[in-house]
């Protein structure tokens, strides 16, 4: 997975930036990490918007990457718990699609 | 501190007003509110307004102000910063007159929501979020946001979904006694914990409703018996993947920290406190962010009753947007609407002797706050 990191400070990102909201002078550099992560939390959205009201309910979760400090907002194919490990299934539509492990 | 003060307070009810326009809504909040004030002259007029354009087909709203109330050609804006358009649009006025380009100013809010269909609506509001991003793209909704802010506060604190119900009932209990009020049937706590699932663990009362309603002031530098002692603003992450702290909304700290600086008081002086509960979730961190109490210990204040309004640190003492309606362009207007009349001395749930007040507006998943202190001179 593409992350970004400040090439003056240790801010990192799952999004590219103009420049370090931390720093506020360092630049973001590309870096690749393994996906695998732990579910930080997550919620199962049953009142979905019309776009994705076929797949409602579904479980969106909020990933802490093992190899950096970076959460990325990932959709789940099962329910998930705090704690639980998961990994990158694909990409879809500009989504992160997890699947637990 | 700013030299400005306010002189009227107007708004309608909130509620569902099928067979009235947005425009009668937001001139019926402006009359009240200039005949409040005594009918000044007025020099300028903002209007916070979200969705007007995407689902009223109706933008110009300052303009329509000034022409409907016969204001002359002066200059009027309506200004969008999501629900908290209403809190900016304040913001706007007193900076104009601060400026010293405008003696008085008509600042008004208003939102038309109930006669488009829920789809409509929810499409409308997920432009509050960041639609170009992978998060949006996964299907995240706005309530999804405050649900996985509340399963994780739940994980690390000992709170649980009675706590946030704890929170609408509270509010329920307090829009009971304000005519104005979108819900004034009560409600128990089973019926709150047991309410449909919108996004786990929020249901039903924990999500503010939809609602028409509009809300005014007449803001000035001349005196009057309530000073706006200062105004704040801050913007914070547009998306949660890129929160440094899940269980933090930077906004409201920081819009906080800086109108408690401006002041010249701290969280310990407010006497009464409109803040803005979109979710029973919002609330909790709310308190804890304006520093009434301890970062993950707001779910203990709730469960000893200290924020209600007969508690030592009232919250919502109109019913919040959780049970006053949020309309949402109004909704900044109408927690100042309200702390008004608390300052004045005759608000529903008076709180006894109240001399400052803290309003905090907040717009899109934490994207922007503004906080406003008021004092009873
Ligand atoms: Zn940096």
């Amino acid at each position: 997975m593409k992350i970004f990191k400040c090439n003056s400070c240790d801010y990192v990102s799952v999004s590219s930036k103009y420049t370090c909201p931390q720093c506020r002078t360092g630049k973001l550099e590309a870096q690749e990490v393994s996906p695998i992560g732990t579910v930080f939390s997550f919620t199962d959205i049953h009142i979905a918007p019309a776009e994705f009201a076929d797949i409602a309910p579904y479980t969106i979760a909020l990933i802490q990457l093992d190899e950096a400090n970076v959460k990325v907002t990932a959709r789940m194919d099962d329910p998930v718990q705090i704690g639980d490990k998961a990994d990158l299934d694909k990409m879809e539509n500009g989504a992160y699609l997890y699947t637990k492990l | 501190m700013t030299n400005v003060y306010v002189h009227g307070i107007g708004m309608t009810q909130f509620g569902t007003f099928v067979d009235k326009s947005m425009k009668e809504l937001l001139l019926e909040a402006c009359i009240k509110a200039l005949e409040d004030a005594g009918n000044p002259k007025v020099d300028a007029v903002y209007v916070g307004n979200f969705m007007g354009g995407a689902i009223y087909n109706q933008e110009i709203l300052g303009a329509i102000v000034a022409n409907e109330l016969g204001l002359g050609f002066i200059p009027t804006a309506k200004v969008e910063g999501a629900c908290a358009s209403g809190g900016i649009a304040l913001r706007q006025g007193i900076m104009g007159i601060l400026s010293g380009e405008y003696e008085t100013v008509l600042v008004a809010g208003v939102e038309k929501m109930k006669h488009a269909s829920t789809s409509e609506v929810t499409q409308a509001i997920n432009a509050a979020m960041d639609n170009d991003s992978n998060e949006k793209q996964a299907g995240l909704t706005f309530p999804g946001f405050f649900g996985v802010l509340a399963n994780r506060y739940f994980y690390e604190t000992g709170a649980s979904k009675k706590h946030l119900a704890m929170v609408a009932l509270k509010n329920r209990e307090h829009a009971l006694n304000n005519p104005l009020a979108q819900f004034q049937k009560p409600a128990t706590l089973d019926e709150i914990m047991n309410a449909r699932i919108i996004t786990n663990p929020l249901g039903l009362f924990d999500c503010s409703p939809m609602t028409d309603g509009a809300a005014a002031l007449v803001i000035s530098k001349k005196k009057s018996g309530v000073h706006i002692r200062s105004s704040a603003q801050s913007s914070g992450p547009t998306q949660m993947q890129d929160a440094d702290d899940l269980l933090s909304i930077p906004a409201i700290r920081e819009s906080g920290r800086l109108a408690y600086e401006k002041a010249g008081v701290g969280p310990e002086d407010i006497d009464v406190v409109e803040i803005h509960d979109c979710f029973s979730m919002t609330e909790v961190l709310a308190i804890e962010e304006l520093g009434f109490f301890n970062k993950r210990e707001g779910w203990k204040a709730v469960e000893e009753g200290r924020t209600k309004s007969t508690g030592d640190k009232p919250v919502n003492t109109s019913g919040g947007l959780l049970s006053r309606g949020h309309p949402i362009g109004a909704t900044g207007i109408a927690q100042i609407y309200h702390l008004v009349r608390q300052l004045r001395g005759t608000a529903p749930n008076q709180v006894d002797g109240a001399r400052l007040a803290l309003a905090q507006n907040l717009g899109g998943t934490g994207s922007y706050s503004t906080v406003h202190i008021l004092e009873r001179v």
